[in-house]
């Protein structure tokens, strides 16, 4: 009995790691340090991810994967990309660009069609249960690919619409400190659904929430409040040793570095030129593109932007079309195109495309068939994704839907294949295991996961 | 959204229709034993000291020594009524003479509507894990007044139980008068049904979990080489809620085929086709007689006295509430592998419920009373840094609700705390708790967000609570506020309050401003430092301003985050 677990163990020693990797209180001095390393030009730089997720379910066959001269197929033209044979919709012609670093997967085949548990099934990779608390994928990719002691977050999620899947935009079992910075969020209570926005308004809403100081509180002060912190709970933290005292210290010292080194000014979108903001759309999901670009060259591993609707009058499951379905992914399609195409051109510019990976996938697709509302439902059976950049070989589709897209012809590709890919792409092995909160480990993507080799630059 | 609520609407108004109800519930007379009183709580105290220390002795632990009644206080607070004294109560007991005072505490606390509203928190975060299930989320409110009203009452726990196992699924009212229509929102558990979305699986897997402190749903898909439990056995068990029909995505076929007569499942994708019959965890098969309601059968044998899972379950639960570790610990994983770290206690706590009736209070006052939990948290020896030995009291992270409550009691906060519930997003409240969501439910490993860090740092909430010259425009958490009575209220925060009291030195509004935060006074060895900084007047030249400063490092100080 004298033995704890050796899960507690585990998190026990990975706390006083962490505890160890900065002393608080060490840099009270001197706000608003620069960083030492341009990460962008570190030839130690890992892989990051990005992912652009389509809140509500983005119809695969007006954008991905058009059926033109099929009755399913719709108004929509097809246009080339630059990689030879591979076609997407007419009203992506910025993202078209990039064809040749594209890998469009044709051929999802997932087994849920209600958006909350799909949405938990497409981050997390697993069903929700009752008990286990499975992390997102951004949670897992923060924990392979973060530092402890980065001054930013690993996991940044921008926009979010988390009312039907709160659990998916949280870490899970793997604990708070991968727990996405969570910006922009369409549930704050602070910004009404429907409201009308100024264009200009976005870089406030994409700012790190209580990261400035209060009004009327001055720097020294500041510094002053935090050595008196310090004094005053030192006697605590030395007689309370443990992962709770460690804990609390460590959030306070990476609180301290964001609001005191330039990390923070990644989110200050004013740097940059008023023609790049124009060019990302002067939208949420445009200029979360641009904040996700910044938030990559400052060494974040994961970032997801979510596109759920313009001018926040979609009600946060833009993509859902079940009526006028032309006109709403046309809208989209203009955001979407701007802010991915931008980020595309930006990201290679700064030669920086190689190192991320982008990930656009929604919760489900919509059915190839449009029914009397001109509309599409929700469809699980057969639909798109899309893999592009970094460990990504560009330029080809994968499957097929035949002339309908009803059916999956040809290489179906489960949520597990899929996740497995984005994992390979990543340089992280899929099958290894984390310490969850039932007493198990439980691996990243369930055992029997293949990444799709044919994508995957070895 | 829209489409939701009327599917909500539709639903409960067709299944009040077309259901048959659940048969009355008899109450066997063994159950119902109110008449007779919880006895003396002393004699369970007593061997619990005994048992402890005996560990003590054969480990060769020294225990730390008894917390001062500051600490003591504050964690029976914390514990019992899921928030800090406030800054007068705790003064009051601390100037309290009487030597039982202590034990006089624990039973008025006991007794106080916190005490409800702090294990209506705890049992509806235990029956109603972070869910998708919007309709579940939906029927939340109704499960919270259902379990006030239990706590409120007092009701044995396995009562309380039998009564969740039995529960109308679909959400239509529990006792409607006949000729009234049923309005949807009367207290029921249902919720607990729509979060584990009426499948026999899940059922089974959050039953057996939660009340009999087992985990059976491991055995769910395959039999495990070193579990315990065998897929079949599994199966036997959830076909105790195979009547029920699980959730379809199409409400007008959710409620068809619901018979609580059933007590047949079929093991999914077994190799040959299997069909099993209800049987119960301890291999006995239930004596059935054909008018039987399946889970009325099963809720007898769970919450007997003589079951052999449920006493013990719920006595580790209760210990684990008060020490944030279980004898058993993980609380729901009772097996041979897992053995109790103090066996005859585990028995005595369990034998102590069944004979008080399954009055849970009754437990509470044993073991609010007994040396362990009225040990320091210090670490004073190295033999200590076992926490299952209990020779020091571990430190334990508070829940959302816990800390959101006591951050409003340290700074007279007014707002929209009063409200329980817990609709998503729908409140100020609702941000403050999602923000400081644990989902790792560890609490003896609780860890903090850089996130929660920056809210109490700089959030408006604190920013308004140590602003010295609050007045003008008034915050809520993350909201402003403009109404005239709003301001009003929140004019006289702790801090103005403190500031502007007359006649009191330096060293007297420290005072009052450590037991509001910290339930305790300023220690002889802080004072000369503290009363100095003040009048110095810190950083900025300004005494007001530095006694804000002391307020605003006391509030986001671990002593007063964590639960010690």
């Amino acid at each position: 009995m004298s033995t704890p677990s050796w899960r507690s163990q585990l998190s026990r020693r990975d706390w006083l790691k962490l505890a160890s990797a900065g002393a608080i209180g060490s840099s009270m001095s001197g706000w608003l340090e620069t960083l030492a390393a341009d990460t962008a030009n570190n030839p130690q730089r890992k892989r990051a991810c990005i992912l652009l997720w389509m809140s509500g379910g983005p119809s695969q066959t007006d954008t991905f994967d058009l059926k033109p001269g099929h009755a399913n197929g719709g108004p929509f033209k097809e246009i080339q990309t630059t990689a030879p044979g591979l076609r997407i919709s007419e009203h992506l012609p910025k993202i078209a660009k990039h064809g040749n670093k594209m890998a469009v997967i044709r051929s999802m085949n997932t087994k849920e069609g209600e958006h909350g548990r799909a949405t938990a099934l497409l981050r997390t990779g697993y069903m929700p249960t009752g008990s286990i608390q499975y992390p997102p994928i951004g949670a897992l990719v923060a924990k392979e690919l973060g530092s402890t002691d980065a001054p930013l977050p690993n996991y940044v999620s921008i926009a979010p619409y988390r009312t039907f899947s709160p659990a998916a935009y949280g870490s899970g079992f793997l604990g708070p400190s991968y727990a996405p910075l969570i910006i922009g969020d369409m549930a704050d209570p602070e910004r009404p659904n429907g409201q009308q926005r100024d264009p200009n308004a976005y870089e406030q809403s994409l700012k790190v929430k209580d990261i400035d100081l209060q009004p009327g509180v001055t720097e020294a002060q500041a510094d002053g409040r935090m050595d008196l912190l310090q004094e005053m709970q030192r006697d605590f933290v030395k007689k309370h040793p443990g992962v709770a005292s460690a804990s609390h210290q460590s959030a306070y010292d990476r609180a301290v570095r964001l609001m005191k080194t330039t990390a923070g000014k990644a989110f200050n979108l004013e740097e940059e030129t008023e023609s790049l903001r124009d060019a990302y759309g002067r939208n949420l999901f445009g200029q979360g593109c641009l904040l996700a670009r910044r938030l990559v060259e400052r060494g974040v591993p994961f970032v997801e932007v979510t596109l759920a609707g313009l001018n926040n009058n979609m009600g946060g499951l833009g993509w859902d079309t079940h009526a006028d379905n032309f006109n709403l992914v046309r809208r989209l399609s203009g955001a979407l195109d701007a802010g991915w195409g931008t980020l595309m051109e930006d990201l290679k510019d700064r030669g920086l495309l190689d190192s991320t990976l982008i990930v656009w996938m929604g919760e489900f697709g919509r059915t190839p068939k449009i029914t009397p509302q001109n509309g599409r439902d929700h469809f699980p059976t057969a639909w798109s994704t899309v893999l592009a950049g970094g460990g990504i070989k560009g330029g080809q589709a994968v499957g097929n839907t035949g002339k309908s897209g009803e059916n999956v012809e040809e290489r179906p590709v489960p949520v597990t294949d899929f996740l497995a890919t984005v994992c390979t792409a990543l340089g992280i092995d899929p099958l290894k295991f984390n310490n969850s909160n039932v007493g198990r480990p439980i691996r990243i993507v369930e055992k029997g996961a293949e990444a799709i080799k044919e994508i995957v630059e070895s | 959204m829209l489409r939701f609520s009327l599917r909500l609407g539709s639903c409960v108004l067709l299944c009040a229709a077309t259901l048959a109800a659940l048969p009355a519930r008899e109450v066997p007379g063994a159950a119902k034993a109110h008449a007779k009183p919880a006895g003396d709580p002393v004699a369970l105290t007593l061997l619990i000291d005994e048992l402890i220390v005996k560990q003590w002795e054969l480990q060769k632990t020294t225990a730390a020594p008894r917390a001062d009644d500051a600490e003591f206080m504050r964690r029976v607070y914390l514990d019992l009524t899921g928030r800090i004294p406030r800054y007068d109560q705790a003064r009051d007991f601390l100037d309290d003479k009487d030597a039982d005072k202590r034990r006089k505490l624990v039973n008025q606390l006991l007794d106080s509507p916190n005490f409800v509203t702090h294990f209506t928190n705890t049992w509806r975060a235990l029956l109603l894990p972070q869910t998708n299930d919007p309709q579940a989320q939906a029927l939340s409110p109704q499960l919270e007044v259902w379990l006030r009203k239990r706590f409120k009452a007092n009701t044995p726990y396995n009562e309380m139980v039998r009564d969740i196992l039995t529960a109308d699924p679909y959400g239509r009212p529990m006792a409607v008068a006949p000729g009234e229509q049923p309005t949807g929102q009367e207290p029921s558990p249902t919720a607990f049904y729509q979060a584990n979305e009426n499948k026999p699986e899940n059922l089974a897997a959050a039953t057996s979990r939660l009340f009999l402190g087992v985990k059976v749903e491991c055995a769910q898909c395959h039999d495990h080489p070193f579990a315990k439990w065998t897929r079949t056995q599994f199966w036997e068990y959830a076909a105790f809620f195979s009547g029920l029909q699980a959730n379809q995505p199409n409400p007008n076929g959710m409620a068809q085929g619901y018979d609580p007569k059933r007590r047949q499942i079929e093991i999914p994708n077994a190799k040959t086709k299997t069909v099993v019959t209800a049987k119960f965890l301890d291999g006995i098969d239930p004596k059935w007689q054909d008018a039987d309601v399946t889970r009325k059968v099963l809720a007898d044998w769970a919450t007997a006295p003589q079951n052999p899972y449920f006493a013990k379950a719920t006595a580790n639960r209760i210990w684990a509430h008060f020490f944030g570790i279980g004898l058993v610990e993980p609380v729901d994983e009772f097996s041979e592998e897992n053995p109790p770290s103090h066996p005859e206690l585990l028995d005595a706590l369990a034998k102590g419920l069944i004979e008080n009736n399954f009055d849970i209070k009754y437990l509470m006052r044993a073991i609010a009373g007994s040396r362990a939990y009225q040990l320091t948290s210090e670490t004073t020896h190295a033999s200590q840094d076992d926490v299952r030995l209990f020779a020091r009291m571990p430190i334990k992270g508070m829940t959302p609700e816990q800390f959101f409550d006591s951050l409003a009691v340290a700074t007279r906060y007014k707002g929209e705390f009063a409200g329980q519930q817990n609709n998503a997003f729908s409140s100020a409240r609702a941000e403050f708790l999602s923000r400081f969501a644990n989902p790792v439910d560890k609490k003896t490993e609780h860890q903090t967000s850089i996130l929660q860090a920056l809210a109490i740092m700089n959030g408006n909430f604190s920013g308004e609570a140590t602003n010295p010259d609050s007045d003008a425009v008034a915050f809520m958490f993350g909201k402003r506020v403009s109404d005239e009575f709003s301001i009003r209220l929140i004019r006289c925060n702790m801090l103005g309050a403190v500031l502007d009291f007359p006649l009191t030195d330096t060293r007297q509004k420290l005072d009052t401003l450590y037991l509001a935060t910290l339930s305790r006074r300023l220690r002889d060895d802080e004072t000369e430092k503290m009363v100095k900084y003040v009048e110095g007047g810190g950083k900025t030249r300004d005494p007001r301003k530095a006694m804000a400063d002391v307020y605003w490092a006391l509030l986001n100080c671990s002593e007063f985050v964590l639960n010690h």
